[in-house]
């Protein structure tokens, strides 16, 4: 065979060859997609306008808020008591309890009172059971 | 057993734990201790190995000790963050290696963490060639690497599998200088692809393990995956220590035959190279060193009784119990021979 | 032999295979989750036992994972990604039920059929295995890639997305572990800390499919309308065991590809069912079908996940060497009671052997006979409402992404990072499932594509190692031929939906 087919890799080197094979072949894939798509991503900024016109804004960010705390506070709570998975215990209650209530569309007070035991029971049961026979670690 | 005792603490812990927060007498180990480690397999020889010794502990001790496979990395961050006492780690001569070598993420553990008691040795560390291979020594070998035949050999590159290749390249350095040079590396990675590289004729002789090969050892010669062993790296006093039944088809003193002194891979002409993996204890430098004392105590206490000496054997492992002090002191030599062994195959 | 098979031992795969069907039932808990966790319970109760219940919670775990995949559209585990291609699609329809039976049976036969593999043909199997090195590797991994094609509705999208997957599994360190190096790339400054091992896949897995799935549900203010009807179970479409009339082939061809994919150490769980889908849609008379809910399909994807369990076990249990993660963890249950495992593990510990055989066939009918009875069960899953569910499967999300490696916070947020960029990928006109395939298969095809070439130093090695790889050949232009003829099709039609 010709020489043009050999290849000779350097181990220390090794790490960059098939992720710059592979960058290579997403910038012209990506260039592609410009290429053919080009009038649609010219409109974007008005696609993205309808996106957030249509979206439930207090649901969609509202989650990510909450789900940003719970995963801020896990940590420096869970180290109050360490090794314990208190930081999961107390935090995943809340969290849970106040996603199911931004998800919910009316708050009658028997729905509120169910998912409040859920929020309540189902974090405790789950940090029971890992904490306990499974013996694994939690924040 | 544990199951039970692990079902009641948790249920009851969650009030106690409540009203015990963080200001704990510092000058012990906490009710619930993560001991971490360098590996992220619960299958392999560190996982097996402290958990042993967490189990051991953990009761002696009337405490938690939980271990987790978060790997080199992962761990000696985990090791940094937590100066209470409730992080341990456990790992083996990796740790100091893989800064020998200059690997990503491992940093001097003399100087960055406190080297904690030593408790067990994995004497398995060896060096295999195929059945159908013409050396049949260590001493084979180093006469082709002379006559200028090229020898590979399978490692993975960075640590522990890699000593022993470089200690091979120092004593062909050694007896005979330049024909280090004629000794490569294959670098791979877990032990089912050194097996391979060997299967697919990429490599001579690779880096192996008693427990893992010993049975390919003694498949009949005309097997393709059979192989033989050349090499344990592991020192005489050590080995003799294992079972005579040795493992599988192979007793201790047919195990006796490759390691230093009947096989000899020299270190400077005059002594041996030899190499143990042994497993010690790492703890962050701000914890309270009464904690050290601690578990000192627990381990001289625990290793007395006896017990735990007979589950390290049933798991092919050495008991090598040392307190801190001594630990250091023959970590820190050890670290300083093998320094020089990869300072000098380098330096040429 | 009959003296190991005490009540204890029956009982114990039974609780296995149950616990494993929760585990894998659970979006964000794995089967090997389920063997780590419980490996350490099986040294007080010795080794036949001990295997018994890890065994159960293998075979069920590995099955589990086909509830979620069908009725929520989250694969319950990493290789029941392929089962939601059309699963999802059939609940959607309200052919959830019809989807599970379908996916238990075939998960039944890919189970029994892997099994007879082991047992009859384990060691000569082990033996052909060894011939696949880098090379042949490396294109098994291609030819999975290439679903990639297949899968796409819009292909030059669809394969941005796959590649992208396989860029961004890339970042971190080149692992040491696997043959690489040990150095960094892809990680932006300032984040090393956090990037040094790269995304794990767990986390990345369910953020995209779980996480996305909840935010695109609260972008639209959690709709209520969709609680009944969009995840229907549904009566309307009946179940009987014709439908596997026309599919015989196809359950076989899957089951071997299954059972053989599992045996190759280093290539891994997921890439088993990628490749058992990608061959049937490939050779299927009506491949446009495919992804919009055709049975062939879930068919295809169960009884190529669970044709794994056995295969993995092959190069285990002859060769010492685990064929996917799960069967890495077993390992340590030998270990922990001084058994060695490798080439002459079956000729030294008869009895072993056949008592895991046997709890393999208990596992797989207790797996069937308790997930076939118990649908109407899985059913009420969908029932709850999700105001209810959603900040469950959060949460048990975060505890999967926290324990998989053992508690390391990054890995949560890992989901939560993989969730937004879900969202986003979709707005983007972006794929996800070639994205998380690229994702899956990348880091294995970087290290037999770059180890090729390192041993080799010669590109055309690809094409002259051995018959294998020219037959691996033959596998991957069909494929290819047969996603761009019905990409043409289907333009043709201008049925395309991209």
């Amino acid at each position: 065979m010709g020489a043009w087919t050999q290849v000779s890799i350097d181990f220390e080197t090794s790490h960059l060859y098939f992720p710059t094979l592979i960058g290579a072949l997403l910038v012209v894939l990506g260039l592609a997609i410009l290429l053919r798509d080009r009038a649609r991503i010219a409109g974007a900024g008005r696609y993205w306008r309808d996106v957030f016109a249509a979206m439930d804004k207090l649901r969609f960010f509202g989650t990510i808020v909450l789900t940003v705390l719970y995963f801020i506070l896990m940590v420096p709570i869970g180290r109050i008591w360490p090794n314990t998975g208190m930081g999961f215990l107390l935090c995943s209650g809340p969290y849970v309890l106040l996603t199911g209530l931004l998800f919910m569309h009316e708050r009658p007070w028997r729905q509120v009172a169910a998912l409040t035991a859920i929020a309540i029971a189902g974090p405790a049961f789950v940090w029971w059971l890992f904490t306990g026979p499974f013996f694994l670690t939690l924040p | 057993m544990t199951i039970k005792r692990r079902t009641f603490l948790a249920a009851t812990s969650a009030i106690a734990i409540l009203a015990t927060p963080v200001a704990l007498s510092a000058q012990e180990l906490p009710g619930n201790v993560r001991m971490v480690i360098g590996s992220t397999s619960t299958g392999g020889d560190t996982y097996q190995n402290s958990s042993i010794v967490a189990e051991a502990l953990g009761e002696h001790l009337g405490i938690n000790i939980r271990v987790d496979a978060v790997g080199a990395t992962e761990a000696f961050k985990a090791l940094e963050r937590d100066s209470s006492g409730s992080t341990i780690m456990i790992f083996h001569d990796q740790s100091y290696l893989g800064h020998l070598y200059g690997v990503q993420g491992y940093e001097d553990p003399f100087a960055n963490y406190v080297v904690g008691p030593t408790v067990a040795i994995n004497p398995g560390n060896a060096y295999l060639v195929p059945a159908d291979s013409p050396y049949q020594s260590m001493e084979d070998i180093f006469t082709a690497a002379a006559n200028g035949e090229r020898v590979r050999v399978a490692i993975q590159p960075g640590g522990v599998s890699e000593i022993g290749f470089s200690a091979m390249k120092n004593a062909a350095s050694v007896m005979s200088p330049g024909s280090e040079d004629n000794i490569v590396p294959v670098n791979t990675g877990s032990q089912s692809d050194k097996n391979q590289a060997m299967w697919d004729d990429l490599a001579d002789v690779i880096n192996g393990s008693i427990q893992a090969n010993e049975q390919f050892t003694q498949l009949p010669e005309d097997d393709a995956t059979a192989m033989r062993f050349v090499w344990i790296t592991a020192r005489p006093g050590t080995l003799e220590q294992a079972p005579a039944e040795g493992m599988g088809g192979t007793s201790r003193d047919e195990l006796l035959q490759y390691a230093s002194p009947q096989t000899s891979v020299t270190l400077d002409g005059a002594e041996d190279f030899t190499f143990d993996k042994e497993f010690f204890f790492l703890f962050n430098p701000d914890m309270d060193p009464a904690i050290i004392d601690q578990i000192d105590t627990a381990l001289t206490e625990i290793f007395a009784a006896g017990e735990i000496q007979e589950r390290q054997k049933a798991s092919f492992f050495i008991p090598n119990f040392l307190p801190s002090e001594e630990a250091r002191a023959h970590l820190t030599e050890k670290r300083d021979t093998y320094g020089q062994v990869i300072e000098q195959i380098s330096a040429e | 032999m009959l003296e190991i098979i005490t009540p204890l031992f029956l009982m114990l795969i039974v609780a296995g295979t149950f616990i494993g069907i929760m585990f894998g039932a659970i979006p964000g808990m794995t089967a090997t989750m389920a063997v780590a966790v419980s490996l350490p319970l099986t040294f007080p109760l010795g080794l036949e036992n001990g295997l018994a219940l890890l065994l159960g919670l293998y075979v069920g775990g590995i099955a589990g994972g086909l509830v979620p995949a069908v009725l929520l559209g989250i694969p319950g585990t990493p290789s029941s990604l392929t089962t939601t291609f059309d699963g999802y699609p059939m609940s959607k329809k309200g052919e959830g039920e019809k989807a599970l039976r379908i996916g238990i049976v075939a998960s039944l036969v890919g189970g029994l059929f892997s099994l007879a593999v082991l047992y009859f043909f384990a060691p000569p199997l082990a033996g052909f295995a060894i011939k696949f090195s880098y090379v042949e590797k490396f294109l098994i991994i291609f030819f999975a890639l290439t679903v990639l094609a297949a899968l796409s509705s819009d292909m030059l999208l669809g394969i941005f997305s796959g590649v992208l997957g396989v860029f961004i599994s890339l970042v971190g360190t080149y692992d040491i572990s696997d043959g690489g190096n040990g150095k960094l790339r892809l990680v932006p400054p300032g984040t090393e800390y956090w990037l040094d091992s790269g995304f794990s896949l767990l986390p990345v897995l369910i953020g995209i499919f779980g996480l996305t799935a909840i935010l695109a549900q609260a972008e639209l203010g959690m709709p209520k309308e969709l609680d009944a009807k969009d995840i229907h179970v549904g009566r309307r479409s009946t179940f009987s065991f014709s439908i596997f009339g026309g599919q015989i082939t196809n359950l076989l061809r899957s089951s071997s590809i299954g059972t053989f994919v599992g045996m190759l150490p280093g290539v891994g769980g997921s890439a088993a069912s990628l490749l058992s889908y990608s061959y049937a849609k490939t050779f299927s008379k009506t491949p446009e079908k495919f992804g919009k809910g055709e049975p062939a399909g879930v068919v295809a994807s169960e009884s190529g996940n669970n044709g794994l369990t056995g295969g993995a076990l092959v190069p285990l249990l002859s060769l010492g060497i685990p064929g996917d993660s799960t069967t890495a963890i077993l390992i340590g249950a030998f270990t922990l009671q001084g058994i060695q495992v490798g080439p002459l593990f079956i000729t030294n510990n008869p009895v072993t052997w056949d008592a895991m055989i046997f709890a393999m066939l208990i596992a797989n009918i207790a797996m069937f006979a308790m997930m076939y009875f118990a649908i109407r069960y899985f059913a009420l899953l969908v029932t709850v409402p999700k105001h209810i569910l959603f900040p469950l499967i959060l949460m048990m999300c975060v505890i999967g992404s926290y324990t998989i490696n053992y508690g390391i916070m990054f890995d949560v947020w890992t989901l939560l990072i993989f969730g937004l960029f879900g969202w986003l990928a979709v707005k983007l006109r972006l794929e996800l499932a070639p994205f998380i395939i690229g994702f899956i298969l990348g880091p294995s095809a970087e290290v037999y594509f770059v180890k090729s070439l390192e041993s080799f130093g010669d590109y055309t090695i690809f094409f002259t190692k051995s018959w294998i790889a020219a037959a691996l050949w033959v596998l991957i232009i069909g494929s290819l031929a047969m996603s761009i003829v019905l990409a043409i099709r289907a333009g043709k039609n201008g049925t395309q939906d991209g």
